[in-house]
C-alpha cells in the first residue's frame, strides 16, 4: 500500500453558493483546508457554518461552485468520499429503539476498517451506557454518540458540526481531548464552534463566517493581533460587529 | 493506519470505492427487527386485527358452504384476513416507519456513511416478510386449528397470489412513504388508504352490498384483487388474469411514483 499522499488538500471549497428560497445562505466561500489541519468555523446564528460544513460534506449541493475531498468529488464520487469522511451532522437522530452498543456496531458495518468499539466508547466516554438505548440517552450523551459514529470508519476528514454546544463542562473536556488525539493521528478535523475557548485551545486556524461570508481565515493568535482587539472575542466583534455571546 | 488494506490506492491515496458487504446487510436488517420488535403498539395492528376479523367471522362462515365442500371461511373470510395482514404491514406499518426515519433525520445520517439509505428500505421490507409469514401462521394456525378451514386446492397458486399481493401493499406503502409530509400524515394516509382498499375489497361485508361501479373499482385495486384471486386459488378455480393484472399493475405504477417522489431528507 502506498502512503497516503500529504500533498493534496483535504478540503478545497470554490466559491460555494447556496440559497435557500429567497435567502442566501452561502455567499461565495472559498476556504482550502491541508491535511492535518484542525479547522474551526465560528460566527452567529445564521452565519451560514452548518451550511457550509454540509456543502463539503457532500450533504447539500451548492447553487454554484466546487466542493474537493481529498481530491475527490463528493457527489460524483460519493463512496470513496463517505469512505474517508466523518460527519457528525446537528440535527439527525438515530433508531430510537436500538442500544449505544448496537448502533455503534451498525455503523462499523458500513465501513472496511472500523476502529473497535470499545474503543470508540472509551473515546467519547460512553462505555457505562453501551446497553442503554438511543431515546433514553441525555441531549450530550447523543451528541457523544453522533460524534464516536463519525469517528467509526477511522475517517481522515472529519466534519463535526456540534462539538460541545450544550455539553456540561467535563464532557466538553473528553471531547477536546479526543479532538487533539484526532491530531495526533493526523486526521484532519473541520468542526462548528460557539466558544472562542474551544478554537483557542483546539483550532490552527479559525473561519470566521458572517451573512454567509467569510470574513476572515487565520490562526487564533492572528486574528487577533490583526483586528488590532486584546482577545479573540473582541476579535470577533471587531470583525463581524457582532457578538458571540449571544449564541445559546 | 492498517497495511493490510488489500485494495490498491490512488495517487491522492484515497482508497476505491468501497461498499457495505453482505454483513452489514444482516445487521442492519436484524437492527431494523429489533426496531419493529421493540415498538409493541405497531406489533398489535398486523398481529392482532386481522385474528380478530376472522373469530368475529369465522364461525357462521365455517358452516356456510359455497362451493365443493369449500365454505365461506375459506373462499372469503380467511383470504380477507391474510389480505388484512398484507395490507396492515404494507399499507399502515411500513410507511409510517420510512417517514419517522426521514423525519428525525436517520436517513440523512445514513446518507452521510457509505451505507446507502436503500438498504433500509431493502431491511424494512424484509422485516415487513417475517411479520407478514407471522400473521399468516397466525391466522393459518387458528383457522384450521379451531374453526376447521380447508387447504387451498391450488397451493403453489395461492402462494405465488399471496408474494404477488405482498408486492402490490408494499409498493401502495411505498407511494404513501413517499407523499407524507410527515409522520403523522403518514400514518393518517395509509389507515384511510388502509381502510378505503379495504371497504373497496369487501372488508366491511360482501363486495355485493357494494354499489355495482364501486364494487367493479374495489376488485380491480389491490386488496378486493387479492381476496378474489386468493378465494381462487383455494377452491381451485382458474385465477382471473383481471385480477394479477391489477396487482402486478399496483407493483409498476406504485414503484414507479415511489422511486420518482421519495426524498431521503
Amino acid at each position: 500500500m502506498s502512503t497516503p499522499d500529504t500533498s493534496t488538500p483535504a478540503v478545497v471549497a470554490t466559491r460555494l453558493r447556496k440559497r435557500y428560497g429567497g435567502t442566501t445562505a452561502v455567499d461565495d466561500v472559498s476556504l482550502r483546508i491541508e491535511q492535518g489541519e484542525v479547522v474551526g468555523v465560528l460566527g452567529v446564528n445564521g452565519a451560514g457554518k452548518t451550511t457550509t460544513v454540509e456543502l463539503v460534506a457532500g450533504l447539500r449541493r451548492p447553487d454554484s461552485g466546487s466542493v474537493r475531498v481529498l481530491g475527490l468529488d463528493p457527489h460524483r464520487e460519493r463512496g470513496r468520499v463517505r469512505q474517508v469522511l466523518g460527519v457528525q451532522l446537528q440535527h439527525a437522530s438515530l433508531h430510537a429503539a436500538l442500544t449505544v452498543a448496537e448502533l455503534v456496531g451498525l455503523y462499523r458495518t458500513f465501513y472496511p476498517q472500523p476502529r473497535p468499539t470499545a474503543e470508540l466508547l472509551e473515546l467519547v466516554g460512553l462505555t457505562e451506557q453501551r446497553t442503554v438505548r438511543f431515546e433514553r440517552l441525555s441531549g450530550g450523551q447523543q451528541q457523544r454518540l453522533s460524534i464516536a459514529l463519525a469517528l467509526a470508519g477511522r475517517p481522515r476528514v472529519v466534519v463535526l458540526d456540534e462539538l460541545t454546544t450544550g455539553l456540561d463542562p467535563r464532557a466538553r473536556r473528553r471531547m477536546w481531548a479526543a479532538v487533539e488525539s484526532l491530531r495526533d493521528e493526523a486526521v484532519t478535523v473541520l468542526l462548528v464552534s460557539h466558544t472562542m475557548e474551544e478554537v483557542e485551545r483546539l483550532c490552527d486556524r479559525v473561519l470566521l463566517l458572517d451573512a454567509g461570508r467569510v470574513v476572515a481565515s487565520d490562526t487564533p493568535a492572528g486574528l487577533v493581533a490583526s483586528s488590532g482587539a486584546d482577545t479573540l472575542d473582541d476579535a470577533f466583534v471587531a470583525l463581524t460587529g457582532k457578538s458571540l455571546e449571544v449564541v445559546e | 493506519m492498517s497495511t493490510t488494506h488489500p485494495h490498491t490506492t490512488t495517487v491522492s491515496g484515497t482508497p476505491p470505492a468501497w461498499r457495505p458487504g453482505l454483513r452489514s446487510w444482516l445487521v442492519l436488517t436484524v437492527c431494523e427487527a429489533k426496531m419493529v420488535v421493540r415498538d409493541t403498539a405497531g406489533l398489535v395492528v398486523p398481529l392482532v386485527l386481522p385474528l380478530l376479523i376472522l373469530v368475529m367471522s369465522a364461525a357462521p362462515a365455517a358452516d356456510q358452504p359455497v362451493t365443493g365442500g369449500y365454505t365461506a371461511l375459506d373462499v372469503y373470510v380467511l383470504p380477507l384476513v391474510l389480505t388484512v395482514v398484507l395490507g396492515t404491514i404494507g399499507v399502515i406499518n411500513m410507511p409510517s416507519f420510512l417517514a419517522y426515519y426521514r423525519r428525525t433525520g436517520i436517513l440523512r445520517r445514513l446518507s452521510a456513511t457509505p451505507a446507502s439509505p436503500a438498504m433500509v428500505l431493502v431491511a424494512q421490507v424484509a422485516v415487513s416478510a417475517v411479520q407478514a409469514l407471522i400473521g399468516l401462521a397466525g391466522a393459518l394456525a387458528v383457522a384450521f386449528g379451531v374453526f376447521g378451514a380447508h387447504r387451498p386446492a391450488h397451493l403453489g397458486t395461492a402462494v405465488a397470489v399471496y408474494l404477488l399481493a405482498m408486492g402490490a401493499m408494499y409498493a401502495v406503502g411505498m407511494v404513501v412513504a413517499a407523499l407524507a409530509p410527515t409522520p403523522n400524515a403518514a400514518v393518517a394516509i395509509g389507515l384511510v388508504a388502509f381502510f378505503a382498499l379495504g371497504a373497496l375489497g369487501g372488508m366491511f361485508g360482501g363486495v355485493s352490498s357494494l354499489p355495482a361501479p364501486l364494487a367493479t373499482v374495489g376488485e380491480w385495486l389491490p386488496f378486493g384483487a387479492t381476496v378474489a384471486a386468493l378465494g381462487s386459488a383455494w377452491v381451485g378455480a382458474p385465477v382471473d388474469p383481471a385480477h394479477l393484472l391489477a396487482l402486478a399493475a399496483t407493483v409498476v405504477l406504485g414503484s414507479g411514483i415511489a422511486a420518482t417522489f421519495f426524498r431521503w431528507s
